[in-house]
């Protein structure tokens, strides 16, 4: 049994004046796997990625993130070792390319030539080339954004990587591309990946473990294929019907 | 704002005049250079402190939404207040002067600044501080690094608006004696030098327009956001060298210039006539030539009287030319005295025992308060004294400024002996009065009997044969202290005594005023035809 980077215990959380977000998860994400979590809306699951680098506080419950428990953790180190790619990647308008990969090095204060080496590696991993570096982010196509999203979140090496909604914004043709790379870039790196996702085929292709929740809780969690073969109810079952395989 | 009736002849004078204008600015350099530098000083320290102060309240309101529409609703109102009144309010708190004119572009400044601070850095769309905060970004880091540059261009427009504003309103800064290209403005409407007004006005509409081009261009490098490509760099260091070491420079060249010893130098005032002008400038100059005391002159105070006996009070001013009328009726609020010499008397005893002030001697010309009308349409009605004018005044318009209207000598007691009933009555600026009259807004306007203009525009002065207007014999107002510190002052200044008459006086402001020649020039000749300076 791989020891979690994640264990997630019980967790409750409600927003002000408003039904459970979370009611009760339990979740162990193992290290170097790719969850993939799906749902309907509204069902809970950024919240749920969100409690992970303690963008969002909860209730009750434990959570405990690389071996600490995360009241523990102080919040800014302990999103410093955890990636973060949002919906429209959120590229920092008034910085290059270069820059917003930078960006998380030059705050936890990397030294300026093991900054430079990093971008060029990363560079390489996303396909850009050094003219593109200098480029500001509205000059980039919806795609290139996301992949110098994906980059900017890889800067520091971390072991755990949260992909809000990653390719949400993007045509077909694009999304599928980024998906093989992301798939190919989980292979090489083995971080741990964490997707939250609207869409049924990314979820089942991508994941090693799909995560499918509904109304705050996680009605299923285990392989693409025992979910497939076995829903855990007849609510997953219609759920994942429309999926191609 | 100053508001300037343009007639065909007013076109005219300003276009017929070319030559003239560059010969007023080519004569007058040291003058208009000497103001280019105090609007400089003055738009710059005041942009410095709104900016301080702007930034910091921006931010605050930003983290502190309690006191957001509080802060935000205050200084929208102040911003309506006209800034006239502005200036006015601040006399009794500050004085006149540096400070006054200061706090009052600090303040107006402020609006723009603070409101495009908070709404620059307010406006940052919250994804980008979600992504810096979910990277293991500090709260500082977050400001710094992304708030603060993602709002910087909205700040900047606000910093642009501010400082033309500023620079604008720094020109209503001579108003409450703090120098600055108003003045030339200003001087020129009072002398009616035209030449001297568009210099003023197109000096400071250049420095205006030229900052804004500057901070302009570095706008839009900014929005392009190539503010690090070598060239711009360039610019950026030249635009630093603009705003930053030239003022310095200046400010230090200007403060060695100007202050040998602030507290040696003696202030000399003026109230906004020629007439005052001139009087001040031979006090002025009389001083600097047959003593080694340093003179700074503050001439043409906005205002008048009520704005000058305060500062006189407080030691901001030493010495300034008065008429016995107004500060026997305005300033001591007294009942009329007929006789000159027994209001001399009492006026400078009174005046030693309240407020410590000396009156040193008077000038010898009475320049008394009289009603004016064009001659053809008097002597067409048959008016010559004001008891004359009476019957038929409801078939007359009545123009004057509001002094006249608010002191105890004006228009109301006259009104009341005389039974004078006008049609229509007009509240003007004291230097556009003829104007008025010349172009037929009012019939009738309050005149004092030394104006150059009763001559010039052919105007009848009615006889006031009630005797209602009391004497105003022109006189010098000393602080004691200042006399006891140049003991020399008294015997020099009583040198001037009965020196002009009704005609010398009429003469000298013709000189300034129809003659377009400088105060300086025409005081010095006075000076010199009557042997007091070689």
């Amino acid at each position: 049994m791989i020891e979690p980077v994640i264990e997630i215990s019980g967790v409750t959380k409600t927003y002000e004046g408003q039904k459970l977000a979370l009611d009760d998860v339990s979740l162990k994400v193992p290290d170097g796997g790719f969850l993939t979590i799906i749902g309907p809306s509204g069902c809970g699951k950024t919240t749920l990625l969100r409690l992970i680098n303690g963008m969002t506080d909860f209730d009750s419950g434990k959570i405990v993130v690389l071996n600490n428990d995360i009241h523990e953790w102080e919040k800014v180190s302990l999103r410093r070792k955890i990636g973060y790619v949002i919906q429209g990647a959120g590229l920092f308008p008034h910085l290059t390319v270069k820059q917003n990969i930078q960006f998380v090095m030059s705050i936890s204060d990397v030294a300026e030539d093991l900054q430079e080496e990093r971008v060029m590696e990363l560079a390489q991993i996303i396909g850009f080339s050094e003219s593109q570096l200098d480029e500001f982010p509205d000059k980039l196509s919806g795609g290139q954004q996301q992949r110098v999203g994906v980059a900017r979140a890889l800067a520091l090496k971390p072991q755990i990587m949260l992909m809000d909604e990653p390719f949400g914004a993007l045509d077909n043709i694009t999304r599928r591309n980024l998906q093989a790379e992301m798939k190919q870039i989980h292979n090489e790196l083995q971080t741990t990946i964490i997707m939250v996702t609207h869409d049924l085929n990314e979820a089942f292709s991508l994941g090693t473990v799909v995560v499918v929740m509904n109304n705050g809780k996680i009605v299923q969690a285990d392989k693409p294929e025992n979910i497939l073969a076995n829903p855990a109810s007849g609510w997953v079952r219609e759920f994942v019907s429309t999926i191609r395989t | 704002m100053l508001f300037i009736p343009i007639t065909a002849q007013k076109i005219r004078m300003i276009t017929g005049s070319i030559p003239e204008f560059f010969d007023t600015i080519y004569q007058r350099r040291e003058y208009l250079y000497e103001l280019l530098i105090q609007h400089f000083v003055l738009s710059l320290t005041a942009i410095i402190i709104i900016v301080i102060i702007g930034i910091a309240t921006g931010i605050a309101i930003l983290r502190f939404k309690s006191i957001r529409q509080i802060v935000l609703g205050f200084v929208n109102f102040i911003y309506t207040i006209p800034s006239i009144a502005m200036f006015g309010l601040f006399i009794p708190l500050v004085g006149i002067g540096f400070i006054n004119a200061l706090v009052v572009l600090v303040i107006y400044g402020l609006l723009p600044m603070i409101r495009n601070t908070y709404t620059g850095l307010n406006e940052v769309d919250s994804l980008y501080i979600d992504a810096a905060k979910g990277m293991g970004a500090t709260p500082s880091q977050i400001f710094f690094r992304i708030r603060w540059p993602l709002a910087f261009p909205t700040i900047l427009s606000g910093f642009r608006t501010m400082v033309v504003m500023t620079i604008a309103l720094a020109g209503l800064a001579s108003f409450i004696g703090a120098g600055g290209l108003g003045q030339a403005i200003y001087r020129g409407i009072n002398t009616n030098n035209s030449s001297l007004i568009l210099a003023g006005s197109i000096s400071v509409a250049l420095l205006a327009l030229f900052t804004d081009l500057i901070i302009g261009a570095f706008e839009k490098r900014v929005r392009s956001r190539k503010l690090h490509t070598p060239r711009n760099k360039l610019f950026t260091a030249f635009a630093a060298v603009f705003f930053i070491i030239i003022p310095l420079l200046l400010f230090i060249f200007n403060s060695k210039v100007n202050s040998p010893g602030r507290s040696s130098e003696i202030v000399v005032a003026s109230k906004p006539t020629a007439e005052q002008y001139i009087l001040g400038e031979i006090i002025a100059r009389l001083i600097e030539e047959k003593t080694s005391i340093p003179v700074k002159r503050t001439f043409g105070i906005g205002g008048g009287t009520s704005n000058i006996q305060p500062a006189m009070l407080s030691g901001e001013i030493d010495i300034y030319p008065e008429y016995t009328g107004t500060a026997w009726l305005f300033v001591l609020k007294k009942k009329k005295i007929s006789n000159p010499d027994t209001l001399f008397n009492d006026l400078a005893d009174i005046y030693n025992k309240e407020f410590h002030l000396t009156w040193v001697t008077r000038f010898g010309f009475n320049n008394t308060y009289t009603l004016a009308m064009f001659d053809t349409t008097a002597s067409r009605e048959g008016i010559k004294t004001i008891s004359d004018l009476a019957p038929k005044s409801n078939r007359y318009r009545f123009g004057a400024e509001f002094d006249f209207f608010e002191r105890d000598d004006g228009f109301y007691g006259l009104s009341a002996l005389y039974s004078l009933n006008f049609k229509k009555i007009v509240e003007l600026d004291i230097n556009l009065k003829f104007n008025a009259l010349e172009n037929g807004t009012v019939d009738i306007i309050d005149a004092f009997s030394t104006d150059s203009r009763i001559r010039q525009m052919n105007l009848r002065t009615l006889i006031d044969d009630k005797n209602y207007f009391p004497a105003y014999q022109a006189g010098i107002v000393v602080r004691n202290e200042t006399l006891k510190k140049y003991p020399e002052l008294k015997s020099l200044l009583e040198q001037l005594n009965n020196t002009i008459d009704d005609s010398t006086m009429t003469m000298l402001n013709y000189e300034v005023d129809i003659s377009n020649k400088s105060t300086e020039e025409v005081a010095s000749a006075f000076l010199r035809s009557k042997g007091l300076i070689k």
